[in-house]
């Protein structure tokens, strides 16, 4: 089922720039196909462009100061069993991260239920407590910090949790929800407080005078502006956002992401972006890192890794989005099987149980011998794999149409 | 309406017929002005208030909305799920095969569900029973609807898993739901909802719950599954993308409402209806970078409290005077067959449609923006 419009026209040798599609979307005309051919996501089969290599799309790989410094990160959580709760197994909830977030951008993290994208955010807060590595919020080490370091530093960094229902305590108002983090901060007297509490509701659109209502008079797009408006009350630099809209209508989703741009725009906030909705982080992000078990598998600049992907798993993933547009239907790649446990990841690279590249190239003993540096193969584009100069829409499109997505979902992995 | 000229040309999935008659053969599920009501203490919720839509045998249609649209309360209102009271089945005909369903006797009910209309739910966990093993539970519902003994009904069972893509199914139908993960035990739900080879299967969010590799592999697989035993699927979803892979024909619901009515591509690709316009219009994706997305203003309104006139009206764009007062009728709009629940499409609303164009065509056409 190739699709005419993408087979009839000869592949040009380079990507077009980035601007041309959104610009004839603009003018309200169809899409232009030329400049989105540049997409690997509209070619279907073998022979289409987007095998280029590597090229830079043009957008300069954001530069700034880092804001947030993290090395080799871990988070191992102990199973205990047994009569005398001895550890019986460890689980690598996260295994060894590197990143930087600069001020000013967004950056995201998304991976599939169970990476550990989700410990590494709290973790970074030191919400739970990391097993090794270090964090730096700009100069102050905050691993090594002690708790009433921690507790002013905790203004600058702060959280909008996923979950609009659990995450407010159903029996405080409004203005104790908010003002908690004050209260604790020594931020004021109660006048004081009040009209902070007040600020923090007007910017997320809601109304001062709604301090004395409780979290059940409120829907759940409303909720989630009362979650940032308790972030955003202690005048954080950096706040980290798990999840912030997945809990929410398509409708509301628009609007709580509306507002979160803003917010960054008007209090220069810098965002760590956790989500598993690959089309919502394609729209906010800057740069983003890839999880798969608990590492960080690709990280590049947005515009980059969702124009070139170059690690095999984010391959799968992106072909894996729907797409709502039903004339762009296409043969997906179906990964085999499931994400592994964190208990007992597999030997060398995470990935290769369900890795496509690998059974395409021959199962390689390298993949299961030798666990892959996160090295750079551009200008800040990394990747965790020891064959991503290999990675490719076509051999992509090769293997799906070589493999029944049924036959690979009942494959082991 | 003034617009029922154009009837003939609306398509035969669209329930047109007079009532106590049964639908032409070709037509497998047939819903007509289905009402349901529930009774709770603050008042009365219409959570359907006067669906029609047809499925044909072999088709598939998408009913499609944000939470509390009731197209689940659809799906359970068509297999007779829901508790009576507090639900009511206040009106209408649903015609399955021929049979006009909804007055069957609970018996005969018992022997449909199940063996010609299936249902997967988005929960797996939940719907499957924790202190048996997934063979059994297959089993069980085997002997129950097609006669036949433990050792063919286990047979079936293992039969039908391998048919979902599960691996090694001999080994795998001795577990229990907990041993499984969440792919795996929606992949149970499917092999018993097709182990006794219905003519319709109705699932509701059957993704929603899962990764997205995995909700890949599952979508993937109901296609395969779908194409092999021709039955006919009914999928319930809040998510464009998994429509727009799925189905032919799709139905949009808003406030208990059917609002637009099409196939696949012209609801999706040329939406008539400025609720659908806005849903599609306030998914993100990359040709939004660096600009607002354009969100619809405001909440659904409560069902205790709906508006007066089109239930859409204080959050469209569009709205004038005469959307707060009429209510909408579902008019042909756009492309053969396709219908949309708007003013606009009516004489009365065919000048603002034509400036409306105007703009679009010139560049502006932006839905209304965030609250």
């Amino acid at each position: 089922m190739t699709d005419p419009t993408t087979t009839s026209t000869p592949a040009p040798a380079a990507p077009a720039p980035a601007g041309s599609a959104a610009a004839g979307a603009l003018e309200g005309e169809e899409p232009s196909t030329e400049a989105l051919e540049q997409d690997w996501r509209t070619s279907d089969l073998p022979g289409l462009p987007g095998d280029a290599p590597f090229v830079d799309p043009g957008l300069a790989v954001v530069e700034g100061e880092t804001l947030l410094h993290v090395t080799n990160l871990k988070k191992h959580f102990p199973v205990l069993g047994g009569l005398l709760k001895k550890r019986v197994a460890t689980v690598y909830a996260v295994d060894g991260v590197d990143f930087d977030v600069r001020k000013g951008e967004i950056f995201s993290l998304v991976g599939e239920s169970g990476c550990g994208k989700t410990t590494l955010g709290r973790t970074v807060l030191r919400l739970i407590e990391p097993t090794a590595g270090t964090i730096r919020f700009g100069s102050a080490d905050v691993t090594k910090m002690k708790s009433a370091e921690l507790r002013r530093l905790r203004s600058k960094m702060q959280i909008v949790f996923q979950d609009p229902f659990g995450s407010l305590n159903p029996r405080m108002p409004v203005s104790d929800i908010i003002g908690e983090g004050l209260i604790a901060q020594g931020l004021g007297d109660r006048k004081e407080r009040d009209k902070r509490v007040g600020d923090a509701l007007e910017a997320v659109g809601l109304r001062r005078d709604y301090t004395r209502r409780y979290p059940h008079e409120f829907s759940g797009g409303q909720r989630q502006r009362i979650g940032v408006a308790r972030a955003l009350a202690l005048e954080p630099e950096f706040i980290v956002l798990d999840e912030p809209v997945s809990a929410l209508d398509v409708s509301i989703q628009s609007q709580v992401l509306n507002l979160l741009l803003d917010l960054r725009k008007d209090f220069d906030l810098t965002y760590l972006f956790i989500s598993h909705n690959l089309s919502v982080i394609e729209y906010v992000s800057d740069r983003v890192g890839v999880m798969y078990l608990g590492q960080i598998v690709e990280l590049s600049s947005s515009e980059e890794l969702y124009r070139s992907p170059r690690h095999p798993y984010t391959l799968a993933l992106l072909s894996a989005i729907p797409d709502p547009d039903p004339r762009r239907r296409r043969r997906r790649l179906v990964l085999k099987g499931d994400v592994p446990s964190p208990v007992n990841p597999p030997a060398g690279c995470h990935f290769h149980t369900r890795c496509w590249l690998r059974e395409q190239l021959g199962d390689p003993e390298q993949c299961v011998a030798q666990e892959p540096e996160l090295r750079e193969i551009g200008p800040g584009h990394r990747v965790k794999c020891h064959f991503a100069e290999q990675v490719s829409p076509t051999k992509a499109a090769e293997f799906a149409s070589a493999h029944s997505p049924v036959e690979m979902a009942a494959a082991d992995a | 309406m003034t617009a029922q000229g154009s009837v003939e040309e609306i398509a035969v999935t669209i329930a047109e017929r007079p009532a106590g008659t049964p639908p032409d053969e070709s037509i497998l599920l047939d819903v007509r002005g289905l009402q349901t009501h529930f009774h709770v203490m603050d008042g009365t919720v219409r959570a359907v208030d006067g669906v029609n839509f047809s499925v044909p045998r072999g088709g598939t249609v998408g009913l499609v909305g944000e939470s509390a649209c009731g197209k689940s309360v659809t799906a359970l209102t068509i297999m007779r799920l829901l508790d009576i009271p507090p639900a009511e089945i206040v009106g209408g005909e649903v015609w399955f095969d021929g049979t006009e369903i909804l007055g069957l006797p609970e018996d005969e009910m018992r022997h449909l569900r199940g063996n010609d209309i299936a249902m997967i739910f988005q929960e797996p966990l939940t719907s499957l029973n924790p202190v048996f093993t997934v063979g059994d539970q297959i089993a069980e519902q085997v002997r129950l609807h097609m006669k036949v003994d433990k050792k063919e009904a286990i047979d079936r069972s293992i039969e039908s898993l391998r048919l979902v893509g599960i691996p090694s199914p001999e080994q795998r139908i001795k577990q229990y739901p907990h041993e499984m993960s969440g792919g795996m035990r929606q992949r149970v739900m499917i092999a018993m909802a097709l182990s006794c080879e219905p003519k319709l299967l109705i699932a509701d969010e059957p993704t929603t719950a899962l990764d997205v590799t995995i909700q890949a592999q599952i979508l993937e697989l109901l296609k395969s599954v779908q194409a092999r035993t021709k039955s006919a699927l009914m999928l319930i979803t809040h998510d464009l993308g998994v429509v727009a892979e799925m189905v032919d024909e799709i139905v949009v619901m808003y406030a208990g409402q059917i609002v637009e009515q099409g196939t696949a591509e012209q609801v999706l690709t040329a939406p008539t209806d400025p609720y659908t316009m806005g849903l599609i219009e306030s998914l993100p994706n990359v040709e939004k970078r660096g600009g607002r997305l354009s969100a619809i203003k405001g909440v659904v309104p409560s069902p205790f409290n709906l508006p007066p006139g089109c239930r859409f009206a204080p959050r469209c764009p569009y709205a004038w005077d005469a959307c707060r007062t009429t209510s909408p009728e579902l008019v042909p709009a756009g492309g053969p067959g396709q219908r949309a629940r708007c003013l606009l499409h009516t004489p009365a609303g065919a000048a603002r449609r034509a400036a409306m164009l105007d703009t679009a065509a010139s560049g502006g056409a932006t839905a209304g923006q965030g609250a």
